[in-house]
């Protein structure tokens, strides 16, 4: 095989949230500089591509927007997800070894349900990929490596249930940081115990630590869960320059984790340093991707000892990498019946802040504990969006591994709940058939979409 | 009455246009190193009947810089680098290659300073070794000069003598590999060129043609001879744009078509889109390298009418390679132009040869001749088939960074199909019919070149970035930077300062009164924010003379 890079360069360069919000068309202007002057798109080992736009139907194999895909999603999100679906593509068809889709807007804070803008994000462009791959190519089992600063709490909640999907995030403590959650015992549901790996480090860390828990957490736990691919959802906000996030990693030090986690793909996430780190950090990161030297890439700032670490940090994350490493071992042990003891169904209540637009949802999420699959979600969910008003919709999701006894009950739970006057909206999301059914009790109309 | 040669590689053709007409062409086989009695040759011809004050313009094309660079005649030239952090490229580990300090920022920002002391190293280093040519080139120096004046004052001041060429006044895009390309072919080449200028003028001259005489560029644009002499690597590849020029004169205006020009080595085929053609998103290749030298959008493909045939096996295979002239014309091996002769789709040379190279091949492959020659021609037809297939599959994958560019799909294919060059007329109509599309193959499809060179406008293109956070603007085609004066300065001052550059180097240039129409091509505004407070805006502003063609030959009739 031949060893490529596939880039998609997609700033959005005529789209923003408003005029100085931090996610906005300046963010990629000077990557665009620093990439193109470089002249790394010339190289021979990297390809570039244009996006591709994903279809409500890409979106609704992840997502329930309310009240519809067209009322959530605008072409920018719908452009940077399949930008990523592009390159995913390019990667099975094995025309490129991986790729980086550096995109604006980002999505790893876009959750399940979706009912407004949370985190600059509206729709998560990872798992709009992982769909893809599964639906179109049957591939079983996918990896996410989450190195935003912000834990990946979108990406989270759409695999928590998942046994097929690993997501491992790191992130500044949700403590000190938005959106204040990805705490080390959230570590999936009970069909899907295990899965999900939250490393919540402290603020301070540098490439030092961060490689420690690389190098002794995170590699081992992938190659243990032996994905068929991985994706990097790769924020550049853990940068020492980053006004959000209180980091202290460099250039070098994300072009090495790239090197180490070697991802097939890598789409962008956070990053708001847009002058001292973005064009730096994905410069290396492409020419890490893409096998090429990248140790002259260094921050004009940057001196040798800049950033020290606090000793208290480093014993800390020494700590947590320790008792993790514990908890992986265990997880594989413990089993629903443990868990869950005799319940039908597992269920947690959530409440989901939108930052952007000022409201918050609440939640009600429960999963059949079933023994022989991974069983079907049911979210009950309620907000009063500012566009909208009050909404109250249930949302059904059949995991693509559903047995037909689940299959069936999901289905019946589906027409129960058109009978419900109290949901506006009710959602079918069949991932065993590819289909997507939503009923309005409005008009008591009921449409599909399929692949 | 307007007058277009193509000095080519082995032959110089040209064409006298008058009112959209023909009035003669002309065809002189190249004797080596006499360019001037070959343009004075083929001038004569043209002009039988007509006085010299009735030619209102020359315009040329030329391969003479190509086939410099390609045949590595050129001189050899110091580079002084300042790459700054970043990539590492092998390709600056040569001899004649020094990297001095001094860092620049995307912004234009003063990084690190540079250092007299290397300069001076650097300097004793050329002069041991007779090098009088330097090229300097630093990182993001299109927007701040700064350190490549520094540089270049210094080596001045030494040797008053040398040859100093400087990276933002010879490509002032962002790329540095290809604007050190750029940079050391416009250093290695402006002595030859300026005697193939001279020559050019003396020709005329001694038919006393005071006519403005313009050079046409790879892009498909013209510029005066006299002003060319500063960036004779403008001049590269201007070939396949006068053959894209000469198909579009060839056809109706405003129409979408896709042109097939067969020569004896190569198919070139371009796209023109709404009667534009199709600009390049890449600069041209040249020597193994990226430059910045835009280009039309030109694919080719390496089979032409001169490639040779042989069997493997049962099988027929065309090679890439040429082997000299077809079996016909006395060549050593059987072409695609003998199939053509066979199936009577041409009158070329002996045809009996081409009779007989497809005699040798039927044996081999044990079927007839006239089989041979079709499945010869079938071959040709599916590898430029399926290579047009895929430079549409590439025009649509051209990245796109707005999400207007995205949105608007992309899929296209072409009615009009549009031959040109030697073998177009046997081969053009049947790959029409294979795409499904209409031949058109003027009468003048072989003089197409030169008709290109002759309708070809002057165009002109200014690309302004002003950051008012700093109050500086830089003018991309001219290496030009300087201070914004104007306040407030917003949108439409952007705006109007670049047309005003763009009329003003018009002016220069002697072709202001033919500059009636500045299109916008690129407008974009980016708020810089710090803290949350916006304090600066960049601009980001683009605008051309609207490019096309002076004329349509023969009202671009479609004539088969």
């Amino acid at each position: 095989m031949i060893n490529k890079t596939g880039l998609v360069f997609f700033p959005a360069f005529d789209w923003s949230i408003s005029d100085i919000h931090p996610e906005r068309e300046e963010r990629l202007l000077y990557t665009r500089d620093q990439i193109f002057e470089e002249g790394v798109l010339d190289l021979p080992e990297i390809v570039e591509y244009s996006p591709r736009v994903a279809t409500p139907h890409d979106i609704s194999r992840v997502h329930f927007c309310v009240p519809n895909v067209d009322d959530q999603v605008l072409a920018a999100h719908r452009i940077a997800a399949g930008a990523a679906m592009r390159l995913s593509d390019r990667i099975i068809n094995k025309e490129i070894t991986n790729g980086f889709a550096i995109v604006r807007p980002p999505g790893h804070h876009a959750m399940r349900v979706v009912h407004g803008n949370r985190g600059f994000c509206s729709i998560n462009n990872e798992a709009v990929v992982i769909e893809h791959l599964r639906r179109t190519y049957g591939i079983k089992k996918i990896a996410i490596v989450d190195t935003d600063v912000h834990h990946g709490d979108g990406t989270q909640d759409i695999y928590y249930h998942d046994p097929d999907v690993l997501f491992i995030s790191f992130h500044q403590d949700g403590r000190t940081l938005y959106p204040g959650t990805g705490f080390t015992d959230e570590l999936g549901g009970p069909t899907a115990y295990g899965s999900t790996i939250n490393i919540p480090l402290p603020p301070g860390v540098t490439d030092k630590s961060l490689h420690y828990v690389v190098d002794n957490l995170i590699l081992p736990v992938l190659q243990d869960f032996q994905p068929e691919f991985i994706i990097n959802s790769a924020g550049q906000d853990n940068h020492y320059t980053d006004p959000l996030g209180s980091m202290l990693i460099t250039a070098q030090g994300y072009a090495q984790l790239t090197e180490k986690l070697r991802p097939n793909l890598a789409v962008l996430e956070g990053g708001y340093a847009i002058e001292t780190a973005l064009p730096y950090v994905n410069l290396a990161i492409l020419l890490a991707l893409a096998g090429k030297d990248y140790s002259n890439v260094t921050e004009p700032d940057y001196q040798p000892g800049k950033n020290v670490e606090n000793s208290k940090v480093t014993e800390y994350v020494c700590r947590m990498v320790d008792s993790l490493q514990t908890t992986w071992r265990k997880s594989k042990e413990i089993t629903i019946d443990q868990l869950c003891g005799s319940n039908k169904y597992y269920q947690r209540p959530k409440n989901i802040f939108y930052d952007t637009e000022y409201f918050e949802e609440k939640q009600l999420e429960k999963v059949r504990t079933c023994f022989d699959c991974p069983g079907y979600v049911i979210i009950d969910s309620h907000a009063i969006q500012p566009k909208l008003g009050r909404c109250r919709v249930l949302a059904i999701s059949i995991h693509n591994r559903c047995c037909k006894k689940c299959i069936a009950e999901a289905w019946d739970a589906y027409q129960e709940a058109k009978k419900d006057y109290r949901y506006s909206y009710v959602y079918l999301q069949d991932k065993t058939e590819d289909t997507f059914i939503t009923f309005r009790r409005e008009d008591q109309s009921e449409w599909l979409t399929e692949g | 009455m307007y007058i277009g040669i193509d000095v080519g590689g082995t032959s110089t053709d040209a064409v006298l246009l008058s009112n959209g007409r023909v009035q003669a062409t002309a065809k002189v086989y190249n004797t080596p190193n006499n360019l001037l009695s070959d343009l004075v040759q083929a001038l004569d011809t043209l002009m039988k009947g007509v006085t010299a004050d009735e030619i209102e313009r020359v315009v040329l094309s030329t391969t003479v810089i190509t086939n410099l660079i390609a045949e590595r005649k050129n001189d050899p030239v110091g580079l002084l680098l300042m790459p700054g952090p970043g990539c590492k490229l092998q390709l600056y580990k040569k001899p004649n290659v020094h990297l001095l300090s001094g860092t620049i920022d995307y912004k234009g920002r003063e990084i690190t300073p540079v250092v007299e002391e290397e300069i001076i190293a650097a300097i004793d280093d050329f002069d041991s070794k007779g090098i009088d040519k330097v090229a300097i080139v630093g990182k993001f120096s299109p927007r701040n000069n700064r350190h490549e004046l520094q540089v270049a004052d210094i080596v001045t001041k030494l040797k008053p003598n040398w040859q100093v060429e400087m990276g933002h006044r010879d490509g002032g895009k962002l790329n540095f590999p290809r604007r050190v390309a750029t940079t050391l072919f416009t250093c290695a080449t402006k002595e030859k060129y300026q005697s193939f200028v001279y020559s050019v003028q003396q020709a005329l001259r001694q038919r006393h043609i005071n006519a403005q005489v313009f050079i046409l560029k790879a892009d498909g644009g013209t510029m005066p001879l006299e002003s060319s002499i500063q960036s004779p690597v403008e001049t590269i590849f201007s070939g396949p744009a006068a053959s894209t020029l000469g198909a579009q004169a060839l056809t109706p205006a405003g129409e979408t078509s896709l042109v097939i020009d067969i020569g004896g080595t190569t198919t070139d085929l371009a796209l023109i889109l709404s009667g534009q053609p199709l600009l390049s998103s890449k600069g041209v290749m040249l020597d193994d390298q990226f430059t910045q030298v835009r280009a039309l959008a030109v694919k080719s493909v390496p089979v032409g009418g001169d490639s040779i045939v042989e069997a493997v096996g049962k099988e027929l295979i065309i090679y890439s390679e040429r082997m000299g002239k077809p079996y016909c014309l006395g060549g050593p091996l059987p072409t695609p132009t003998d199939a053509l002769n066979v199936m009577g789709l041409t009158k070329l040379g002996d045809i009996d040869k081409s009779w007989a190279a497809m005699e040798v091949l039927s044996q081999q492959t044990q079927r007839s001749p006239v089989e041979v020659a079709r499945n010869i021609i079938d071959l040709f037809v599916d590898t430029v088939v399926t290579e047009i297939e895929n430079m549409y599959l590439e025009w649509e994958q051209e990245p796109a960074y707005r999400i207007w560019e995205v949105m608007q799909s992309r899929k296209m294919r072409t009615k009009n199909v549009v031959g040109v060059g030697g073998g177009a007329m046997g081969f053009v109509p049947q790959i029409a019919i294979k795409i499904g599309g209409i031949p058109i193959i003027s009468p003048y499809a072989t003089a197409a070149n030169a008709i290109g060179a002759a309708v070809a406008k002057p165009t002109m293109q200014v690309t302004l970035r002003a950051d008012t956070e700093q109050k500086v603007y830089s003018i991309e085609e001219y290496g030009y930077q300087g201070k914004i004066e104007a306040t407030p300065f917003g949108r439409d001052q952007a705006l109007n300062l670049a047309k005003k550059w763009l009329l003003d180097r018009a002016a220069a240039i002697d072709i202001g009164d033919q500059i009636q129409e500045i299109e916008v091509t690129r407008q974009d505004v980016f708020n810089i924010v710090r803290d949350m407070q916006t304090t600066g805006r960049i601009y980001d502003v683009c605008v051309q003379t609207v490019r096309g063609i002076q004329w349509h030959v023969d009202a671009g009739g479609r004539l088969i």
